[in-house]
Order: structure tokens, then C-alpha cells, then sequence
């Protein structure tokens, strides 16, 4: 009855495939469906959203803010926390020498640069899985959630270096003159830290257990990365693997030359994170960009 | 083929969408395992189509019903429209701003406030933050958040929690408005309010896709319909006759799952006029069901009868005290005056037992079968208002 009834309608609109019509078996091949990235419309689309990784970062800041009695404090607590431990144990323990320089001040800047590091890793890599339910209804270029959560680690960020302001009065220093180095430097820190929370963010939607890494990651890090430490501190062969490997080790190393010892960057430690961070943004945003289509299907 | 096409403008070309059908957790070792079989040359991997083929052309203001069984495709190819989701073979082209009125309280930060997260909703949307402070006056009122807009939103009721992830998105003004299932949650009022809210916005000129299992709804706002079926596009027609071929269908599936074992059985049954052998039913007229019974069953029991219209809208059920005595039982029922306007409906019928010996059912509740009746057809409800039931009225007008 229902049938009949489909065939003469169908007839009429001339659209629709008649139920007595098998529908063919697959899709012709030369319809599947491909990926195309054209940069400009890319880069259009995630300007568009600028308002919206505002919104969002503004939402997780908030949020933090009217949780938690400290508020912007933890911000500081916990950079300054580690701070105070490395002095103790690097400093008075292991007797790690950093010249003319405070010690704290010299972890304090390299915990600047892995707090920051750390929280976008951790927050960023779950900023998609957090967000499922949403990404299943709303339309939005996907890469802005990583980047709302870097947003946020960049204001934290910004509180902890008015810190290392107050702490260049309390030891009656200044920055160094060559401090205009920290801008490149700091251009290499966010591209490599945007392209892994790019990576993890769409590695953790589709493997669900990579979550449970990230803890493992930021323990290592810290330790693994010149927080506490100079990067003098690698064999000298295996410096340059090292930064293309961990360009964070270069940057932070860049920052203390230029703001603590007056000296310029290592260009090639410098050229080689540079480099390195660059395959990490590009590569991460592709495979990010690849994965991103398959995310509905998977939630 | 890439011409021009103005906003409001949705088209598909051979959509193809398939679903894993095989087990697969979204875990690491589980994906080095999948690698290892992969590499002995077992594939394991089992699709199953969620969509095929799906050819739509919806012309811009076009107000278009998406209406099947759950499974059958409805949501997915929504969802391909808001472009959450991608097409495995085909071309999706949706001109203009697409809005979705969707129910977002996955989006709502309970530590924020209603004003916090309206601005949040906007920005999610894509709405600039000036465009959702020009219309904040509208969208409180439209979700009667009223004094409650600069408390937490954990403190919300989940009622008003749904209305204000709604009441963002309706206050889009989009070129094509896509709507999924939105009526199943809030009050009666609101879905009022939301159906109101729909019609001005088709009324501006704005595509609509809707999906709903709410067909009186349906209805109500969509010109046309899309029935899919199995991933189909079934019928693609007036939004009456895709419905009635729904139903139809429904119906049939309903009759075909017999019910056998049951220790009564519905052995006929007749619809009939004033006469005994007038088989047309006119409305306002005198109309007998006779219905007869047999089976094993001795003792009292309760006979229902229902009629709807189609198989989502009942109409009104009534129902009598028989004693069975172990044999053929027949009834009959005399409505003096056909409370029904024209049209087709579906008679509804099952007996169950009194008391608590058996405790049950006799003969589950099922479609017996349909008849039409002729007469007067229902006055149309303005747009965007659902006639649940229809009934006619006898009545009359003064001015």
C-alpha cells in the first residue's frame, strides 16, 4: 500500500529513487569523499572564530575563578611550589650551577615555560574528548579548542611573569638588555606547544587510553626538559638531537641568555627548535585537520 | 554543477554514509591488535550503511519534514547538514548560515551564569557578541529565565537549563534552520513556543529541516516530506502524503506481528452504518462496531476498543464488561453520533482479563483494521499548531 503509493508520488516529483529501484550496492568510487585543505579558506574560518576561543577561554577561566577561593592565585602556587623545591633539592642538593644568577630565579623562568607547556598539553588534550556532546551538534573549526586552552595557559602565563617581575625587585636585578630575543623564542614555544595539544587532543578521541599518558608525560617532562637545570647539562653530541626532539629545552635555554646572562640565543639551537617546532605545528594540524572529519563518528 | 545556488539552498548528490557494525573500543591496544590482523591480510572490518544514495534538492524557504523509524538515517543526514558530520561518498551543499535549533545543554558551564553562558551559546553558534547583546531582551524572555539570568546555572531547573541552550539558538537568523527532536523536552508551553518560533522564522523565508517523531508536529510546519527508510529516501512528496505513507507502513508492521498463543483471538470484526449493510461511515451519523471473539477463556474480562488517526494520534477509547463462556462471544457497540471529521483511522482493540486469577492480558492491545469515514473535513489549524486529536464538533457560528 505504502508502496504504491511512493511509486506514483515519486513519479510525479521525478526525484527519489523508487522503492522498486534496488539502490546500487556502494557509492561510485569517483564520489568517495576526500579531504581537501585549502589553506586561505583555513585560515578565513579560524579568524571567523577568534570570538569563539575567546568565549571559551573566558568560559574555563571564569569557571576556574568562581570554583576555587585563590582563584588567579593557583596560577602562581603552583610554578612558585615547584620553585621552592628545586631550590632545595637542585640548588642546595645536587649543587646545579647557574653562574652569576639566582637560582630561583633561573628554575622560576624555565617553570614559566613548562607550566605553560604543561597545562595546554593537559588541558588541550582533553579539550575534544570534554567536548563531544557539543562537537556532535555544533559546527565549528574543531582547532579552536586546543587553542582556547593554550588562551588560557597564555593568561596564566602572563600572571606568572608579573611573578618573575617581583622577583627581579626582591634580588635587585633587571632583565637583561638582549631581552627583545624572548620574542622569536617565544613564537617557537606556542607553535610547539599548539601542535602536540593538537595531536593529543585527536589522538585521546580516538584512543581513548592515551589519557591515561599525559600524567606520565608531565612527570617525565619536567625532569626531562631544562626546568632545573641548564641544557649544558646533555652531552654536547646529542644537544642538537636533543632540542629537534624537545625544541622547549632551546627556548627555555634562549630565554635565560637573553634575560638573565645578557647574551644572545645559540643561533643554531635557536634555528634547529625553530625547525623542529614548525614539523610538529604543520604536521600536527594536518593529521588534526584529517582526523577532525572522522570525530562525529566516533563520539 | 557548482552554479550558483541562492542562500537557503540545501542540496545532496548521492550521499553515502556508513557506520563500524563490528566491535571496536576506541583503545590503543585494541588498534594494535586491529594492526596486527590487518597485516595477516584479515581486514575484520564490517561496515553498515547509514545512508545511501540520498539525492534532496530543498529550495530555499522550502519548510521540508524528515520523518522514518529510529535507525533509519533521519539524524545522521541532519547531521551532515549542520556539517557535524562528514559524507563517506557524495556532495552536501548548504548555501547561506546554517542554524541548528538544537537542545545544547552539553555546551552549558554549571559554574557560569544564565548571562555568561548565553554569551558562550552565541559565540558557539557563531554569533559576534555584539549580535547576542542586540537580542539578550528576546532571548531571556523567549526562555522565561526572567531574575534567574545572573544566578549559576547549577542552580537552574533542568527545564530552564534546556531552555536556554534552546533559546540562543532560536534567536539565529539563519538561512536554513535544521531542527532535531526538540519538542520531547520542555513543557507543553514551550513546545508551543518553539513550534510559534518556527513559523516566523518560515515565515521570514528561512529553510527548514525538521525531525521529529512528533508527526501531528511535523505536520503542522513542514510543506513537505522526506520519508527514509533503511537509509533511504522512501517517499518524497506533500508532507500529507509522505505522512500517510508512513503510516501506512507503520500499520502494517504492527498487523504483520501476530499474536499467536494468546487465549483469546479476535475472530472479525465490522464497522458498519445505520444499516446493517451500509459499510460507509458518515460523520455525526450512527455508527456500530460489532466485533467477535473466540478462545478458551471463561470468566469476566474487560473488552477495550480505541480508534486513532493513523497510528500517533489517538482519538478516544471506550471500554465494556463481557462474559466469556468458553466459545464464540459477539459484541457490538453502538455509537449514535460519529464524533469522527473525514478521513482514515485505525480501530484498536484487546481484552484483558478482571480480578487477579489470571492477571493479564487476554488479547494484547493491536490494530484491528482501518475505515474511512466521510464527511466534513477538519477546519486547518493556523500554522505551527498541532491538532493532536482530531474530533469533529457540532457546532455553529454567530457574528
Amino acid at each position: 500500500m505504502g508502496g504504491q503509493r511512493a511509486q506514483v508520488i515519486d513519479e510525479q516529483r521525478g526525484q527519489a529513487a523508487p522503492p522498486g529501484v534496488p539502490v546500487p550496492a556502494g557509492p561510485p568510487p569517483e564520489l568517495v569523499f576526500k579531504r581537501r585543505l585549502r589553506p586561505l579558506q583555513v585560515a578565513r574560518e579560524l579568524w571567523a572564530a577568534r570570538e569563539l576561543v575567546r568565549a571559551l577561554a573566558e568560559r574555563d577561566l571564569r569557571a576556574r575563578y568562581k570554583q576555587a577561593v585563590l582563584g588567579f592565585a593557583w596560577a602562581v602556587l603552583t610554578p612558585l611550589a615547584l620553585c621552592a623545591i628545586f631550590t632545595l633539592v637542585f640548588h642546595r642538593a645536587v649543587k646545579i650551577e647557574t653562574g652569576a644568577v639566582p637560582y630561583t630565579l633561573f628554575a622560576y623562568l624555565g617553570l614559566i615555560v613548562w607550566q605553560f607547556f604543561s597545562n595546554t598539553m593537559n588541558q588541550g588534550a582533553l579539550s575534544l574528548a570534554n567536548n563531544l556532546s557539543l562537537l556532535n551538534k555544533v559546527y565549528c573549526p574543531r582547532e579552536v579548542f586546543p587553542l582556547a586552552t593554550m588562551l588560557v595557559a597564555t593568561v596564566d602565563m602572563v600572571i606568572g611573569v608579573g611573578v618573575l617581575g617581583l622577583m627581579f625587585l626582591v634580588f635587585w636585578t633587571a632583565p637583561a638588555a638582549t631581552f627583545l630575543w624572548v620574542l622569536p623564542l617565544l613564537v617557537i614555544q606556542f607553535a610547539f606547544t599548539y601542535g602536540i595539544a593538537l595531536i593529543l587532543s585527536v589522538a585521546v578521541v580516538y584512543l581513548r587510553d592515551v589519557r591515561h599518558l599525559l600524567p606520565i608525560i608531565t612527570q617525565m617532562g619536567v625532569f626531562a626538559t631544562p626546568v632545573a637545570y641548564p641544557l649544558a647539562k646533555i652531552p654536547q653530541r646529542l644537544q642538537e638531537i636533543y632540542v629537534g626532539v624537545n625544541p622547549l629545552g632551546a627556548v627555555i635555554e634562549g630565554y635565560r641568555k637573553a634575560l638573565l646572562y645578557g647574551d644572545a640565543p645559540d643561533a643554531r639551537m635557536t634555528l634547529i627548535a625553530a625547525a623542529s617546532s614548525l614539523v610538529f605545528l604543520i604536521g600536527g594540524y594536518l593529521l588534526f585537520k584529517k582526523l577532525e572529519t572522522g570525530i562525529a563518528d566516533v563520539a | 554543477m557548482s552554479r550558483d545556488y541562492p542562500a537557503g539552498t540545501i542540496r545532496t548528490e548521492q550521499v553515502w554514509k556508513r557506520f563500524r557494525a563490528d566491535q571496536q573500543r576506541m583503545l590503543l591496544r585494541d588498534r594494535v591488535e586491529q594492526a596486527a590482523r590487518r597485516l595477516r591480510g584479515d581486514r575484520g572490518e564490517d561496515w553498515r550503511w547509514a545512508l545511501r544514495d540520498i539525492n534532496l534538492h530543498i529550495e530555499p524557504g522550502e519548510s521540508v519534514g524528515l520523518i522514518g523509524s529510529n535507525g533509519s538515517g533521519k539524524s545522521t543526514l541532519l547531521k551532515m547538514l549542520t556539517r557535524v558530520m562528514y559524507p563517506y561518498a557524495g556532495v552536501i551543499d548548504v548555501r547561506g548560515r546554517i542554524g541548528a535549533l538544537i537542545e545544547i545543554r552539553a555546551g552549558i558551564h554549571p559554574d557560569l551564569t544564565g548571562r555568561e553562558n548565553i554569551y558562550l551559546f552565541g559565540a558557539l553558534l557563531g554569533l559576534k557578541r555584539r549580535e547576542v547583546a542586540g537580542r539578550f531582551d528576546d532571548i531571556v524572555e523567549f526562555a522565561r529565565l526572567g531574575g534567574a539570568i545572573d544566578r549559576q546555572v547549577k542552580f537552574y531547573s533542568s527545564g530552564m537549563q534546556m531552555r536556554l541552550g534552546f533559546a540562543v539558538a532560536a534567536y539565529l537568523e539563519p538561512h536554513v534552520l535544521l531542527v532535531d527532536e526538540v519538542l520531547a523536552v520542555g513543557d507543553a508551553v514551550f513546545q508551543q513556543r518553539c513550534l510559534d518560533r518556527m513559523r516566523e522564522v518560515a515565515e521570514q523565508g528561512t529553510t527548514i529541516v525538521f525531525v521529529s517523531h512528533d508527526l501531528p508536529a511535523v505536520q503542522s510546519i513542514c510543506r513537505r516530506g522526506v520519508w527514509l527508510e533503511q537509509g533511504t529516501v522512501r517517499v518524497d512528496a506533500g508532507i500529507k502524503d509522505a505522512l500517510a505513507g508512513y503510516r501506512d507502513s507503520i500499520e502494517a508492521q504492527s498487523e504483520a506481528s501476530a499474536r499467536v498463543g494468546e487465549p483469546l483471538q479476535l475472530l472479525k470484526y465490522e464497522v458498519r452504518g445505520e444499516d446493517a449493510d451500509d459499510t460507509t461511515l458518515h460523520t455525526d451519523e450512527p455508527v456500530t462496531v460489532e466485533l467477535t471473539l473466540g478462545g478458551d477463556y471463561r470468566g469476566d474480562a474487560t473488552l477495550h476498543l480505541g480508534v486513532s488517526e493513523g497510528t500517533s494520534s489517538p482519538i478516544f477509547q471506550i471500554s465494556h464488561e463481557i462474559r466469556m463462556t468458553g466459545g464464540d462471544h459477539r459484541v457490538a457497540c453502538v455509537i449514535p453520533r460519529l464524533p469522527l471529521p473525514r478521513g482514515r483511522y485505525t480501530l484498536w482493540t484487546g481484552v484483558y482479563s478482571i480480578g487477579k486469577t489470571d492477571g493479564g492480558t487476554l488479547m494484547s492491545w493491536h490494530s484491528a483494521g482501518q475505515f474511512d469515514v466521510f464527511g466534513p473535513m477538519l477546519d486547518t489549524p493556523p500554522r505551527a499548531v498541532v491538532m493532536a486529536a482530531p474530533v469533529f464538533v457540532p457546532h455553529q457560528w454567530e457574528d
